[in-house]
């Protein structure tokens, strides 16, 4: 991540590319680097846990591992899913710990050009500069690439969300 | 870490703990031959070892403890507590050493010329007729004159190397052996530098070379041992014996293993056979001037090959009987019982290994668990016998691999001898410490968890607990002071008691202190058992010791201990009866991984509550022998005469307001009966299931802050469920806890001040005008500052939307208006349904004062007017504003003339209601009566019993407990206050009731709202009382 800014920075132009699992959450697409994403899962039995923050949706049983699920809209921000819906997970894990973030849907993998990348627009909203390392320009669409170090680095801003 | 060192520091580690336990046992008996040559036997092995991994500084000190202990044991030296304290220091430096080696892989810089000196001073000191030869150099015989001291162990002086190559019979021969071993070198002999292994210290392939020469000449001859040996040639023989000691010397334990399997041919060489083999090696070795040390040392390491001697001998025996015949039915009978004893194998696991092992275990319990709950559902699977074998190998697997994990209590009691014989020395006390059950195994990491707490609980126990041998002596016990510990299992719990004999906790001694910290009123104290007030150990910041020791009571306190051994899951709880003595209870899970966990539930979710905590179940409904009461707004339940405190699940996660667990219908509740420390209260849960074993997971980070989860779990079916803190949910309730654990002695309390002081708690606000008016504090429920946007007009009357419903708005002074925008002040009085919002101007302040009524007022809404803050302040009428705000709830309106009798005529009023006992007291105070309150019948008897006597008794009809009928009832029977006028207060107004009211013994009886009635009756009464006198 540290070489993309660097890269960015000097305007170097590089021919590299990175593979990212696109998701979709509230009809806005995002990227995830591929290999920080573990598993995909359809939607799963969720226990709630009273008095957590809200955007912890539970935890859930991943073939006896227990994993902590975020609920990425209330995270973000955004409107909560529609009734009858029902949400998909990406597992990704931060400091050693699971946690399942609750999409709408999964989308593809993408090999995406270095070139195409680009720092996030100052106009952006804080919650989503938070979380976001940068955005690459599809064609015809634009990919927030998610951080999901500082999506989930809860003792940081977590009481700020 | 070079493993080398990691192993050498882990068992030098366990070395020194078992030597610091066998010098106090030594000190105490000094004659026990055994335990001095154990002593000897380990700092020995500790200098050993650091010779050979180059720790010179490590080395010097032990050799020099060494060197006392080497008197102590042939009996040059007395064995006194002096000297025993210096040899403890050494080791204390020893600990110090191998702490910095074991941070930086190095030999930490210091001194230790100061302790060796005393050492030195010790061991030649008190033994200057014998001029000491040293007992490590051979014999006595040979001093190092160059270097004009003594020689330490393992070093070989340069006279004894040419001693060996003159002296030994023929080296020449043992070069000449068929044996691959390399070319002798100057260096490695001459290796007079303390440094090096066994092999270098014992002198390198030279001396090994000649002591196998003699080992394989002598054994030839041999009158026991000869017949196993004279088959092979002596020069086999000597090849064989010098590989083994090369392989043995140089630690290759393999290869030792592997030429010690070939040195015999023949069959029935048993344990008594090696060690007669072992003598002549010694032997050998001896006359090879090696150090009498590193001979023991070297004979001690030929322990490793023993098995494998002896076993290769058997396994010839057993192949080749038939074959050879050899084995004479003699030698094969001579060997055959010792050999069947098998020498315990270990072998050392990490401990993150077994970690990893334990928690796939526990996975694969979880899984076990899972596949059990899905066939239970399946009938005649062929999975069910394939399964049964899978739980049970499951179970056997579990049990074992948490076997590996226990090891005995005593491993985390050994320091303790040590401590306490330090604590003897140092504070001049005699003590005895006596352990039970040190074998009692437990987890390791519940070991390690519990070691400080119980290391600084004997330390209390010595410092605080056992008294001067002169104290003791004065109170008729013996000199010496007992610590007892005592482990046992009971029920998949540890119990590890900690008993004293000493002075106990003294209970009058603790009170100043607990005033001081706060930490409970002199009233609260009053009313609290001894076994309550000892308790307060166990707050924060609290040490008993007189003055502080640098033993115990540096701030940390029996607090911490507390709260380490509930972070395990664990209970302490104490006895202590003054001037006897103190137990100290701590009872421990076995293991934290796996625990019984209750499985719960709240509102359609359920939660595991561990086992531990749990004490019992009880089923409560309205209409069974258990109920839910209320005091106040905390909900209790009346379980076997006591009161039991509780809390709602549901209201804890927020499930459900108060207000909507009060509002159900047909509440049918299971109370789970919780214990933390001292405290016991009742979890209020929706439903109870049964109990599993589960494995405790910890939470998310996320989740750490919610201090109501210790974990969570998967269930047998699958799902994740929140394990629940019982210790996070007593503190979470801890005030509302707090309070009706208090409540009696609270009242108690109030009565006391009512009878001493009239120090109210006072707010003061202003409004319409400038002049402040009061309310007691007491009275008010809440303060809110309510949006004027939010304030509504209903039915002529300002309303406000408040916690669900409407709340009707007065003003306190017919002159104010609400402000234009912003947000208004608002008093909010409550009592039962009634919430009224009082408008005010500003709320100024709280003031604790003594108040006194000066002025009566004939002003609406106005008690009277009393100095306060040094102005004139009206007291406001809070039955007014209610009456305003609700019409039917003041039934009279006009005012009457009372006549009010002379001053200090003394009232009593009984009522459980707040609210009615802050609001009659301003109201008979102001008609010039005296008024003492208390909320129980209970505690109004309490008052008669005292002996104090009142003019006149005002009571409440309906209180829980003890009701008023059953009040007047006792009183009329009572013979101190049986001729006591007494006025009845109730809503129940109808003619029955007051027909009953009169049986009991009242002389009136009034609804309860109306005051001025109430006023009439009481001058009433008194005049009729007058009268009558």
């Amino acid at each position: 991540m540290n070489d993309l800014v660097v890269r960015n920075d000097l305007s170097v132009v590089s021919t590299g590319s990175q593979d990212f699992v696109t998701i979709v959450v509230a009809g806005q697409m995002l990227g995830i680097p591929v290999l920080a994403v573990h598993d995909v899962l359809n939607a799963q039995n969720i226990t709630s846990i009273p008095l957590a923050p809200d955007w912890v949706s539970g935890v859930l049983n991943l073939r006896g591992r227990i994993v902590t699920a975020i609920n990425l809209r209330r995270r973000l921000d955004l409107p909560p899913i529609e009734d009858g819906k029902k949400s998909m997970s990406v597992v990704v894990e931060y400091n050693e710990e699971p946690y399942s973030l609750q999409i709408d849907s999964v989308g593809e993998v993408l090999s995406l050009d270095d070139q195409l990348f680009e720092r996030n627009p100052v106009t952006l909203d804080q919650r989503w500069r938070d979380v976001s390392r940068g955005i690459y320009r599809l064609e015809g669409e634009l990919l927030p690439i998610l951080d999901v170090n500082r999506l989930l680095a809860f003792e940081n801003n977590g009481k700020a969300a | 870490m070079d493993d080398l060192l990691n192993e050498f520091l882990t068992e030098t580690g366990e070395s020194i703990d078992v030597v610091d336990v066998e010098l106090v046992k030594l000190e105490q008996d000094p004659n026990n031959k055994e335990v001095l040559d154990n002593i000897f036997r380990l700092v020995h092995t500790i200098k050993g070892t650091c010779g050979f991994l180059g720790l010179p500084r490590l080395e010097s000190v032990a050799h020099s403890a060494e060197n006392v202990l080497g008197k102590f044991r042939d009996g040059d030296l007395q064995v006194t507590e002096d000297s025993v304290t210096v040899i403890l220091e050494s080791l204390d430096r020893i600990k110090e050493i191998l702490a910095g080696l074991e941070a930086t892989e190095e030999e930490p810089e210091g001194d230790d010329t100061d302790l060796i000196g005393r050492l030195d001073a010790i061991a030649e000191g008190k033994d200057e007729v014998s001029a000491a030869p040293e007992p490590d150099v051979v014999e006595g015989e040979i001093i190092e004159p160059v270097l004009g001291r003594s020689l330490k162990a393992g070093e070989v002086s340069l006279e004894e190397l040419e001693a060996v190559f003159n002296a030994a019979p023929g080296p020449e021969e043992a070069e000449a052996a068929p044996d691959p071993s390399p070319e002798p070198e100057a260096s490695e002999i001459s290796g007079s530098d303390s440094g090096g292994s066994l092999y270098d210290r014992i002198g390198g392939d030279d001396t090994l070379a000649v002591a196998s020469h003699l080992i394989a000449s002598r054994l030839g001859n041999h009158s026991d041992l000869g017949k196993f040996f004279d088959g092979t040639e002596v020069d086999l023989r000597k090849g064989k014996f010098l590989g083994l000691m090369l392989a043995i010397f140089k630690d290759d334990l393999d290869a030792a293993d592997a030429v010690g399997r070939q040195l015999l041919t023949v069959t029935g060489f048993g344990e008594a056979h090696f060690d007669k083999l072992l003598e002549v090696i010694k032997a050998a070795l001896t006359e090879c001037q090696v150090s009498a040390d590193t001979v023991d040392e070297a004979v001690m390491s030929f322990e490793l090959v023993r098995e494998a001697v002896i076993t290769a001998s058997k396994v010839l025996a057993e192949s080749k009987p038939n074959q050879k015949g050899k084995a004479s039915g003699g030698t094969a009978s001579d060997s055959g019982p010792k050999e069947k004893r098998k020498v315990a194998q270990s072998i050392r696991v990490s401990v993150d290994l077994l970690e990893d092992l334990m928690n796939m275990v526990s996975e694969l319990v979880l899984t076990r668990n899972q596949l059990l709950q899905i066939t239970r559902g399946i009938d005649n699977s062929e999975l069910a016998v394939p399964l049964q074998r899978l739980s049970q190998c499951t179970t056997e697997l579990q049990e074992n691999v948490m076997k590996t994990r226990m090891q005995p209590i005593g491993n985390a009691w050994a320091k303790l001898p040590r401590i306490v014989r330090d604590l003897t020395v140092e504070l001049d006390k005699k003590i005895e410490l006596e352990m039970v059950g040190a074998d009692t195994e437990l987890d390791r990491q519940v070991l390690e968890l519990i070691k400080d707490p119980l290391t600084h609980m004997v330390r209390n126990s010595a410092d605080h607990g056992v008294e001067t041998p002169a104290e003791r002596i004065a109170v008729g016990k013996r000199e010496v002071g007992t610590i007892v510990l005592n482990a046992y299992h009971e029920g998949g719990h540890i119990i590890i008691e900690i008993k004293d004999d000493g002075r106990g906790i003294s209970p009058s001694k603790l009170a100043p202190k607990i005033i001081e910290k706060g930490l409970a009123t002199e009233g609260e104290l009053a009313g609290m058992t001894d076994a309550q007030i000892q308790k307060f150990i166990f707050h924060a910041g609290f040490s008993t010791a007189e003055k502080i020791t640098s033993v115990s009571g540096r701030g940390v306190g029996m607090d911490v201990v507390r709260s380490n051994i509930e972070k395990i899951g664990g209970t302490i709880d104490m006895v202590s009866i003054e001037g006897k003595g103190s137990t100290f209870q701590i009872k421990i899970p076995l293991t934290l991984a796996i625990v019984a966990g209750l499985i719960v539930k709240a509102q359609d979710e359920r939660y595991a509550i561990p086992q531990i905590s749990v004490l019992e179940l009880v089923r409560a409904s309205d209409n069974s022998e258990h109920k839910i009461e209320q005091i106040k707004d905390s909900p209790v339940l009346r379980l076997r005469n006591r009161l039991l405190p509780l809390v709602y699940l549901n209201e804890i996660l927020g499930f459900m307001s108060r207000e909507e667990i009060d509002a159900r219908e047909d509440a049918d509740d299971f109370i789970v009966v919780a214990q933390v420390g001292p405290f016991t209260f009742g979890i209020v849960v929706d439903q109870v299931f049964d109990t599993e074993e589960i494995v405790v997971k910890p939470v998310a980070p996320i989740l750490k802050d919610i201090g109501v989860y210790s974990g969570n779990t998967i269930l047998g079916d699958g799902s994740v469920i929140m394990i629940l803190d019982p210790n996070g949910i007593a503190s979470l309730v801890n005030a509302g806890l707090g309070d009706s654990e208090q409540s009696e002695e609270a009242e108690e309390e109030q009565s006391r001040k009512s009878l001493s002081d009239d120090i109210e708690s006072m707010l003061v606000f202003t409004a319409g005008d400038d002049n402040p008016k009061a309310v007691p504090l007491a009275l008010v429920a809440r303060l809110e500052e309510i949006d004027i946007s939010e304030i509504e007009v209903s039915d002529g009357r300002n309303m406000v939307q408040y916690r669900g419903s409407l709340m009707p708005l007065i003003m306190a002074d017919p002159r104010m208006k609400l402000q234009e925008s912003g947000r208004q002040p608002v008093l909010v009085f409550t009592d039962r349904e009634f919430t009224m919002g009082l408008a005010v101007d500003e709320i100024r302040d709280i003031v604790e004062d003594e108040v006194h009524i000066k002025l009566a007022s004939a002003k609406d809404g106005v008690v009277g007017s009393a100095v306060i803050n040094e102005k004139a302040t009206e007291i406001i009428d809070v039955t007014y504003y209610l009456g305003l705000a609700f019409p039917d709830w003041l039934k009279s309106g006009d005012t009457t003339e009372n006549s009010a009798p002379s001053d200090g005529t003394q009232l009593l009023l009984v009522d459980d209601s707040d609210f009615f006992r802050n609001m009659l007291r301003p109201v008979l105070t102001v008609a010039g009566y005296d008024v003492v309150t208390v909320s129980s019948a209970a505690a109004a008897l309490a008052l008669m019993e005292d002996g104090h006597s009142f003019d006149m008794i005002i009571s409440d009809i309906e209180m829980p407990d003890m009701n008023g009928i059953e009040f007047a009832k006792a009183v009329r029977a009572s013979d101190k206050w049986a001729t006591m006028p007494m006025v009845a207060l109730s809503s129940l107004a109808s003619e029955r009731d007051i027909d009953r009211g009169h049986e009991a013994g009242f002389n009136d009886y009034i609804a309860k709202f109306d005051k001025e009635t109430l006023l009439r009756s009481l001058s009433q009464q008194f005049k009729i009382k007058g009268d009558a006198a």
